[in-house]
């Protein structure tokens, strides 16, 4: 198969790639970046796990074909906080226990992160809705919802 | 062995050209929601992906004098966004915000969902209820009109030829209806629909016109025409009704799977339509 050069902006970083055509915006980051907080759960966009951000935008990272990713401004969460710092919504999920085992975790955040880009301040009902793509296997949603909540009104007061 | 290759026409004619240049491979490549899963799970090997998600003719949410039209490549998030859909089609507005969850509908094209064929597709259903004309095109047939009640084929499988691209969906808003859309599934969000319906009726003194869509629960998203001819000059009386949906079971023929049996399927939609009517008639 011919490869496909593309440009992209990930976490940003600008990076110049050859993916192959039928390569996953998933693999691009976990294979060819190591950016392994973004996770594989079913692989078929619908658990959520796999959540990034494109142009500001939340996207199952496995139905992104990667050429298409050419021009795109890619946020994972390894670019969710700055440096040593966590994002509020990482400290606020630390806080309420907003996870068990972690897998879902990344998805969580940034499908979160996505929800506070467009409505800083969200209802419960705002945030079930914009999470509800995003499946937690330990059922432990009500900490994230918790979290998220939380993570709002911190984000209000910078 | 999965054999790709991907390929960015720089406009429409180009995409046009590819499309009839690899003919049975080839594949037009928008939001990818159902191409990258097909790839994954290897139910597609052999393919020209042909990206059309950037074609200015396939995109925007227009008035065009009576008629609204859809770019193909419009996204489900982008119909929720837009006025025109919320204001003149609250019925395509209901439908896109029932449809899969807020991440899938940032990728997912109202194109797409059609093209793909599936029976239970979820932009079908208040298409239909529209009366939604498809606007084809490919370089052997040049450009097509096709009512989108005649676009279904089977499971998977519609009227386009291979190289033939959808361009444009587009309806008239009926602003003289009222109209209602309603989605079962087993959970709110990413619910494959076990039945989805939308009826639509203009009322005078009696029911004036009606129509009815139905997804999942035959071979293909189709239109209820026998219940709506029945129902045209009716009066809104209970055993009407009840009539009414003892036709439109005749219509229908769902499948028993993993998400209800074909009995079970069969109720529901009673229960839906009936649901429906009387949704419709507390609207006044």
């Amino acid at each position: 198969m011919e490869k496909v050069k593309i440009k992209l902006t990930v976490n940003a970083r600008e990076y110049e790639l050859e993916v192959y055509p039928n390569q996953r915006l998933l693999d691009v980051l976990r294979e060819n970046l190591h950016l392994t907080g973004t996770k594989e759960g079913c692989g078929i966009g619908e658990c959520g796990a796999c959540t990034v951000l494109i142009n500001g935008d939340a996207v199952n990272s496995c139905l992104v074909l990667a050429p298409q990713a050419d021009g795109k401004e890619v946020v994972t969460v390894e670019g969710l906080g700055q440096g040593e710092n966590l994002h509020p919504l990482q400290e606020a999920f630390i806080k309420h226990f907003a996870f068990q085992c972690g897998f879902c975790t990344p998805g969580m955040l940034m499908a979160a992160k996505a929800l506070l880009l467009k409505i800083p301040d969200p209802t419960e009902e705002d945030i079930r809705k914009w999470l509800s793509g995003v499946l937690c296997r330990c059922t432990g949603y009500q900490q994230i919802i918790d979290a998220v909540k939380e993570a709002a009104e911190e984000m209000k007061k910078c | 062995m999965i054999n790709c290759e991907y390929l960015k026409p720089v406009d429409l004619q180009e995409a046009l050209k590819f499309a009839s240049q690899f003919a049975d491979r080839a594949r037009f490549a928008a939001g990818c929601t159902n191409i990258l899963p097909d790839i994954h799970t290897g139910k597609l090997r052999d393919c020209v992906l042909i990206d059309i998600s950037d074609l200015k003719e396939l995109t925007g949410i227009n008035r065009e004098d009576d008629f609204i039209s859809l770019g193909s490549a419009t996204t489900v998030a982008e119909l929720l966004n837009s006025e025109i859909i919320r204001n003149e089609a609250p019925v395509l507005w209901e439908a896109a915000s029932r449809f899969a969850d807020p991440v899938v509908r940032n990728r997912a094209t109202v194109g797409g969902n059609l093209a793909y064929g599936s029976p239970a597709s979820d932009m079908s259903v208040p298409l239909l209820v529209l009366d939604a004309t498809v606007l084809v095109q490919s370089m052997e047939k040049g450009i097509r009109e096709i009512p989108l009640r005649n676009f279904f084929v089977g499971p998977g499988k519609t009227v386009l030829s291979p190289s033939e691209v959808i361009l444009r969906i587009k309806f008239e808003p009926l602003s003289d209806f009222k109209f209602y859309y309603t989605k079962f599934g087993k959970r709110n969000a990413m619910a494959i629909s076990i039945a989805s319906l939308a009826v639509g009726i203009k009322l005078g003194k009696a029911i004036e016109e009606a129509r009815i869509a139905l997804g999942a629960l035959a071979p293909i998203p189709l239109r209820a025409l026998r219940t709506e001819e029945f129902l045209t000059g009716k009066p809104v009386q209970t055993e009407i009704l009840e009539k009414a949906s003892e036709i439109l079971l005749s219509e229908i023929n769902p499948i028993s799977d993993i998400r209800g049996s074909k009995e079970y399927r069969l109720e529901l939609t009673r229960a839906l339509f009936l649901r429906a009517v009387n949704n419709i008639l507390s609207l006044k």
